[in-house]
């Protein structure tokens, strides 16, 4: 009460005493919550919230936003504690020399727990960085809802999940998933674009193991249930498994180094050494003479893209294709590719889903597709078929009609049935596509085809296994090359392996203004979006 | 000591078996050969360690997720 001045009528403070409140109220804030959590995170190597958001921002400079706004619960006495930063922290700041928002849950305050007014600091950072066209980047690590704020907590969640939805496709969203991130905490990052676990203290799921076990009797580690394994490899949800915090923290910043600001820009170029129009002789040596053969569609990718530089996305997951974005003369551009090395590169329900949503990023975003094709086509079996990799399959029909950015294709040998569309050709949507002299494109293999065409031919024959060679031999000539899609304008020009960058790099600087109305169509017939097969 | 199943990533058949219990490998390794689609798919070995049970044989039909080869490290 000292620093009250009397004067007749009233009281007042001295100016010095407002600034020492506000500096007092500061370092309160600032020294976070719990010190032992604080400690312990401490010497376990982890960052704590603030540390992670000086690591991001250039400098460690960045600016507060909401740093005083408090919960108000008054349940359970919670009236009486009080929860720095209300236990997330949410700043601007430069990444690289580029504006972006941030939200950094503390795991010390009152354990990151998501409450009313916690579930507003996020969501109103990303309506700001939405308004403004800011990348946001989520840094998750929460014990999860604060559950004595009741339908408070509950609302909160959904009008976070409305706004992040609304913010889809305006900016890039990317989550850190570094601390425990269940029940509604796993929600928000699953619907930002890209996850990066940290692999030894991210964890992420519907619901932790104890739960399960109370709910359904299962008993599984959290580690198994929810770490890295769970998701980069099995669910298909993380992106990008990281060492640790400040790797996540990195592999972040690459990424925003690929991308666009916000849905208006273009992805930023960059300046390289690589010739544009660079030949790659290694390429003429890589496909093997037997078709039956696999060959390494990584090689190819770092042969043709600048500087050998590929960053691959969801690498552990539906291995037998490839997503990842690489420069070609300093544009991002988006790769899509099979992988002969796994599975035969074939398209099943987990990789048609891993590239639909690849794709449709690269769109939203003006970052062109190119794409690598060597597939068999969709699975076929009991397990794929009951799996539903027919509407799996047709996302990334979807995905391609809808596209408006530039796309390409460069067929190098199997593009059969299915995969000839989901691999992107011109019916499809392709402005370009080039074939290698080893390609096939045929509605499916000679085998395939002569059994069926011929069946009666052969059954009835003296010596049906001669015939049936023949038939193969015959079709296989007809169709197995690249010349009967040329001869009908689905391939615009058949290329030697070495000159594949300076075809896409020709046809990336025609493609540079490109330009479709997104949500129209050619009839000129009004529509909200497309039903999507999901 | 670790323990890595090896599954098979596609349905297929198995052409060929590289490995028998006992065997020493190193990650990336050919353990085996799978026919699908009419590719050969080459499993390789995700892990070092020795061959503990093989529980494929040439000809026999696989399905995707199938277990076929434990390695111990």
């Amino acid at each position: 009460m000292s620093e009250w001045q009397a004067y007749p009528g009233g009281v007042y403070k001295k100016k010095e005493a407002l600034y020492r409140e506000l500096q007092q109220e500061r370092e309160r804030i600032l020294k976070m919550g719990d010190s032992q959590i604080l400690e312990k995170r401490k010497k376990s190597g982890q960052l704590n919230a603030r540390e992670r958001l000086a690591y991001l921002f250039d400098g460690g400079d960045y600016t507060e936003i909401g740093m005083h706004i408090k919960h108000r619960t008054v349940h359970f006495g919670l009236d009486r504690v009080s929860i720095p930063a209300e236990g997330v922290i949410t700043a601007f700041g430069r990444v690289n020399g580029r504006w972006v928002v941030a939200f950094s849950e503390d795991y010390s305050a009152m354990a990151g727990t998501f409450g009313e007014y916690h579930g507003f600091k996020e969501a109103y950072a990303i309506q700001f960085a939405m308004e403004k066209g800011l990348p946001v980047i989520g840094m998750n690590d929460s014990a999860g809802a604060r559950l004595q704020e009741g339908i408070d907590t509950l609302e909160a969640y959904g009008r976070l999940f409305r706004v992040q939805t609304l913010a889809s496709g305006v900016i890039p969203q990317i989550a850190l998933l570094l601390g425990p991130c269940l029940g509604g905490q796993a929600y928000h990052p699953i619907m930002q674009d890209f996850l990066i676990q940290a692999r030894d203290t991210g964890f992420l799921g519907i619901a932790g193991p104890a739960f399960v076990k109370t709910q359904i009797g299962e008993e599984i580690s959290l580690e198994e249930l929810c770490g890295w394994k769970a998701h980069a490899v099995k669910a298909g949800q993380t992106h990008l498994v990281a060492k640790d915090d400040r790797d996540a923290i990195d592999r972040a910043k690459e990424l925003l180094a690929l991308l666009p600001s916000n849905n208006r820009e273009r992805p930023p170029r960059h300046q390289t050494a690589d010739s544009a129009e660079r030949v790659a002789p290694e390429l003429d040596e890589i496909v093997p003479d037997e078709p039956f053969k696999p060959f390494d569609m990584k090689r190819v990718i770092r042969a043709i893209v600048d500087d050998g530089y590929f960053f691959e996305t969801m690498e552990h997951h539906a291995k037998n294709v490839i997503t990842g974005f690489a420069r070609f003369g300093g544009r991002p551009v988006g790769i899509w590719a099979n992988q002969p090395m796994w599975a035969g590169g074939v398209i099943d329900t987990h990789a048609a889903d891993k590239g639909a949503r690849f794709i449709r990023f690269c769109d939203l975003f003006h970052i062109p597709v190119v794409t690598l094709v060597d597939c068999g086509g969709y699975m076929i079996g009991s397990q794929q078929e009951w799996a539903g990799i027919l509407r799996h399959g047709a996302k990334l029909l979807f995905a391609w009609a809808n596209a408006t950015v530039p796309l390409i294709s460069v067929i190098i040998r199997k593009s059969y049935a299915g995969a000839h569309y989901g691999m992107l050709d011109k019916s499809i949507g392709a402005d370009f596509v080039f074939a290698w002299p080893t390609a096939r494109i045929t509605i499916v293999g000679a085998d395939t085809a002569a059994s069926v065409i011929f069946a009666r031919e052969i059954k009835e024959a003296q010596t049906p296994e001669e015939v049936k060679a023949k038939r193969i031999q015959e079709f296989s000539e007809l169709y197995e090359n690249p010349y009967r899609a040329a001869e009908r304008g689905c391939v615009d020009e058949i290329i030697m392996p070495h000159d594949t960058r300076k075809y896409i790099n020709r046809a990336l600087d025609l493609l540079e203004n490109k330009f479709v109305t997104p949500g129209t169509c050619p009839w000129k017939v009004w529509k909200k979006y497309a039903n999507i097969n999901l | 000591m670790a323990q890595e199943i090896v599954e098979a990533p596609l349905a297929g058949k198995i052409i060929r078996v590289h490995v028998k219990p006992g065997d020493k490998v190193s990650e990336g390794d050919l353990l085996c050969t799978i026919e699908s689609l009419k590719m050969e798919n080459s499993i390789l070995a995700p892990i070092s360690g020795a061959i503990k049970e093989v529980r494929i044989a040439p000809g026999q039909a696989i399905k995707a997720g199938e277990g076929m080869i434990t390695i111990e490290s």
